[in-house]
């Protein structure tokens, strides 16, 4: 049952959530500050949805009964959907709590959050539709080079690819070139990193949408009319990645996968595409992306991604 | 247009008074009125325990007279009015059905009827094993219309369609010793069962009702669509209007009431002709509005977007509002009271079937030969009554709803690849639905279907059951005077979408559809037992497994009865709103509510509260999903 197994993954994620939250407030005190780095909107996925501003653990905890009570268990979508959203704020709160004390949780190559200033630079081309689309890339592919087959084609296509999981070791063992200057960005090993993709699709909605916080309505129609973001999560999916799919389907964007064993498609949101090779233009479609590419036959890539590259001696 | 709201059964009603005073100044009679006369009902007909088969009754059964003179028992009583009753269907649908056959078999490439869908016809041609290689169209569809026409009478085997049914549910007709033979034959065996001195067993009489309903959805009625489709157009995705404001006051209004597209298709197309507008601006009306009553304004609503002026309990309405030149009838469904009615106006009430002839009306016989003159002849009586109108009485309620139709299962297939992913996904299935039922976004789905019945507060059962359903997600297929309630209330404007829950909301959205899918006419129904078929296939499961029920919750007619005994054998459960004449026995009443599900995986349920209906439905829906595993 895909419903069930998106409330299992939800309330597993719920759990360490809770237990991570209490375990901060217990060594740190509940007066103790917390947030991202860069940026004005405190925990940006929460605060967009509910219009609350995150300062400290002790309103973390509070934030975290709002959370739960997104989490419904009626049997229908909409539960199955909010639950997704409540799982997409757990997973910023726990990558929140590694912020905590001024840390430098992410190394090279992984950014985990992007600052404020980062979105501002990319929502521009986004709006002009230079960047056509955001590509969500999780787990591991088949082979590393099936996963940098497809990275690259997105790239080839100027849409800005994100990075979570085991993608990035692969990317980065086949020594893909990788950064935001060159629309490729690896968030973190972590599945909850994802978050920080989705942190950049809601502030979008803040900054160029003019969307007031708290206004969840009319932000998630502006991400899913606005934003084209897709998620491509290689197999195995397990119940904690479906819920995270359930969030990214409630914001509006289709996840596609290579997944086959107990899981059902729906259509237009859960794609199965056995082929890796594939994933690109099921999910253009699926996204309802146009590109129109002129072929320039010449021996190295071509495309606005590569604009920021620096090109280093030797 | 403002604000999208739905039309309420209040605001009808009070319509329908509004027209009623009219109807009263010029001292007409009324259905409203005649139910009052009629109340309270006779119970031993009411619970089919009256018995009137030979001249030695009417006997009926009492505590202290537990059997009939021949010594039949209630059992056997019941038994018999209730397969009689079902026989009474399943010729009406059937012989609608012929026809349409007929009407197959007269299309000529200069005729009053042609092919309109040629590839139907050669996918149909194949299936009753039709050569089509290197032959003339019409030559084919007259071999088709032929085999076609010997389903009704033929000697030996079984119906052709039945070929349609998942496996599963073949076997288990063979099993149950269900399969029609041929369609009249049916019927027939009906009648001689229930002759005084042949069958009392009410095991025999239920089964045979099975059998003689599926001659009918799976004979006659599927005929019916399927020839309706080839000579007129398979349905696709229509925008029209529905309810009484249809009608222009400015212009000659014919309403084409009844059942057989033959004759309504051939007046719409005069009606939209110049000849017949420039005659009608002649005589001072500005244009020709044609609208539609019960199932044959399905047919042209479907096919030809042609506004539906309302339902069964609405066909007086029509003529009340003094604005109606001609109400053209053929068969079925059909109030006589139309006739002293339309005496009391203007309107002309023009019979034109020998197979449904009324006192107090104008016949014009229609044939399928001489269509072409009937038609024209019966447009022109209409645009030269429109002067003789008295301009006093004319009232027009303003009061009317956009509505998306014609879902055909082919509409819905295309709606279907719409949806699917062009890359992985194959074409021309039901898979992305089956993929939404399992996912949960649907949760199923329910046919709704039948008639009004003043039993029940009509069409308040229909649109009240239809709001909780897609606020469920649950899909609606309907057809009928169902559908015409939906579509007067609104249910069929795409933005109904915003009284569904999020998962039907979201499926209108993506597939842009409305919440509530208008199939056609009765004997469309066979449409639904493709479309389920065809999800039993794509998904695996077996039509009794699928979260789907069928509901007739203010039926009223012997086909009604007829339909929801082939809907049962199809293997989906019903729910009725009105009790069958059957209560009057334990054993016929336990087979219809319990035992059939034995044979057949299905069964009937009846709720008169309406509410609960649903929750009843809803509740089976759940089941068959947890028994799925979904």
């Amino acid at each position: 049952m895909l419903i069930n197994r998106i409330f299992s993954g939800s309330d597993a994620v719920y759990g360490l959530t809770a237990e991570a939250v209490e375990n901060a407030i217990s060594q740190h005190g509940e007066d103790k500050a917390v947030g991202f780095p860069h940026t004005a909107y405190c925990l940006p996925c929460y605060y967009s949805v509910t219009g609350v501003k995150v300062k400290t653990l002790g309103e973390l905890r509070e934030a975290l009964t709002v959370v739960k009570s997104l989490m419904t268990r009626e049997h229908e979508l909409e539960d199955a959907l909010m639950s997704g959203v409540a799982t997409a704020l757990c997973a910023e709160f726990i990558e929140a709590l590694k912020y905590l004390d001024g840390a430098v949780p992410y190394e090279e190559p992984c950014y985990g959050h992007l600052a404020d200033s980062v979105i501002r630079e990319l929502g521009v081309p986004l709006v002009t539709g230079d960047i056509p689309g955001v590509a969500v890339i999780l787990g591991s592919a088949p082979t590393a080079q099936e996963g940098v087959d497809l990275i690259k084609s997105y790239q080839a296509q100027g849409i800005l690819v994100t990075l979570v999981g085991g993608i990035i070791e692969q990317a980065t063992e086949l020594g893909l070139k990788m950064g935001y200057n060159l629309r490729i960005v690896p968030l973190g090993k972590d599945v909850t990193s994802v978050i920080h993709v989705v942190s950049v699709a809601l502030r979008a909605a803040l900054i160029f949408g003019n969307i007031t916080p708290g206004d969840a309505g009319s932000l998630l129609s502006y991400t899913a009319e606005r934003v084209p973001a897709f998620v491509n999560a290689f197999k195995p999916v397990d119940d904690v990645i479906l819920a995270a799919g359930a969030g990214a389907i409630k914001l509006g964007f289709p996840v596609i996968s290579n997944e086959n064993e107990n899981i059902v498609e729906v259509p237009g949101a859960l794609i199965a595409c056995p082929n890796v090779a594939d994933f690109n233009k099921v999910s253009l479609e699926a996204r309802n992306i146009k590109i129109k590419i002129t072929n320039i036959d010449i021996p190295v890539a071509f495309a606005s991604a590569f604009e920021g590259e620096i090109i280093r001696r030797g | 247009m403002s604000e999208f709201k739905l039309t309420t059964v209040d605001e009808f009603e009070a319509a329908t008074n509004r027209l009623l005073e009219t109807g009263a100044k010029v001292g007409a009679d009324a259905w409203q009125i005649r139910v009052k006369n009629q109340t309270p009902h006779c119970k031993f007909g009411e619970s089919g325990v009256c018995c009137r088969i030979c001249s030695m009754g009417p006997c009926r059964i009492t505590k202290k007279a537990p059997k009939g003179i021949c010594g039949c028992d209630v059992h056997g009583i019941v038994g018999r009015n209730y397969l009689r009753f079902t026989a009474g269907g399943s010729a009406t649908h059937s012989d609608h059905g012929r026809e349409i056959a007929h009407t197959l078999y007269e299309t000529a490439a200069d005729g009053n009827y042609k092919v309109k869908d040629p590839e139907k016809l050669m996918r149909l041609a194949e299936e009753f094993g039709v050569e089509t290689e290197g032959r003339d169209i019409y030559d084919v569809a007259h071999e088709v219309a032929e085999k076609g026409l010997m389903e009704y009478g033929k000697p030996f085997g079984k119906l052709i369609f039945l070929k349609r049914a998942p496996e599963h549910t073949q076997e288990i007709w063979k099993r149950e010793e269900i399969e029609p033979r041929a369609i009249d034959r049916e019927v027939s065996c009906s009648m001689h069962m229930t002759h005084m001195g042949c069958s009392s067993l009410p095991e025999a009489l239920i089964r045979q009702s099975l059998r003689s309903g599926l001659s009918d959805g799976w004979g006659g009625s599927m005929m019916g669509t399927e020839f309706s489709d080839v000579l007129f157009g398979t349905p696709r995705e229509v925008e029209t209007e529905a309810n009484l404001g249809v009608m222009v006051k400015e212009n000659v209004n014919i309403v084409v009431h009844g059942h057989d597209p033959s004759l309504s298709e051939m007046i719409c197309e005069y009606a939209d002709s110049k000849e017949m507008i420039d005659y009608a601006k002649s005589m001072g009306a500005q244009g020709i509005t044609v609208s539609g009553v019960c199932c044959t304004s399905n047919e042209v609503a479907m096919r030809r977007g042609v506004p539906m002026a309302g339902n069964f309990l609405q066909q007086e309405n029509v003529v009340l509002t003094g604005a109606c030149e001609a109400i053209v009838v053929d068969v079925q469904c059909i109030f006589p009271a139309l006739g002293p009615l339309s005496k009391c106006f203007h309107t002309k009430f023009i019979t034109t079937s020998p197979v449904a002839q009324m006192p107090d009306s104008d016949f014009i016989r229609f044939n399928a030969k001489t269509a072409g003159e009937n038609a024209k002849m019966i447009v022109k009586t209409a645009i030269e009554n429109f002067k003789n109108r008295n301009n006093d009485l004319v009232y027009i309620p303003d009061m009317k709803q956009k509505a998306y139709v014609g879902f055909s299962v082919e509409q819905i297939e295309k709606k279907l690849d719409g949806v699917a992913n062009t890359h992985v996904d194959e074409m021309g299935t039901m898979v992305p639905l089956v993929d939404c039922v399992k996912s949960g976004v649907l949760r199923g789905a329910v046919a709704m279907v039948g008639c009004n019945n003043p039993k029940v507060r009509p069409d308040a059962a229909h649109i009240e059951l239809m709001k909780k359903l897609i606020a469920n997600d649950i899909i609606l297929v309907v057809s009928g005077c169902s559908a015409q309630a939906a579509a007067k209330a609104g249910l069929m404007d795409k933005r109904a979408k915003d009284l569904c829950g999020a998962g039907l909301k979201r499926v209108c959205e993506l597939a842009d559809i409305p919440p509530v899918l208008h199939m056609g006419s009765c004997v469309d129904i066979s449409r639904m037992m493709v479309l389920a078929s065809r999800i039993a296939k794509d998904s695996g499961w077996n039509i009794s497994q699928i979260p789907l029920v069928g509901c007739a919750p203010e039926w009223m007619s012997e086909k009604a009865v007829s339909i929801g005994n082939y809907v049962v054998a199809t293997g989906i459960d019903t729910y009725l709103g009105v009790e069958p004449y059957a209560y009057g026995s334990d054993v016929v009443d336990g087979l219809l509510k319990g035992g059939l599900e034995d044979w057949v995986e299905a069964k009937y349920t009846v709720e008169h509260d309406i509410d609960k209906l649903g929750d009843l439905m809803i509740e089976r829906i759940e089941e068959k999903r947890t028994a799925l595993g979904i």
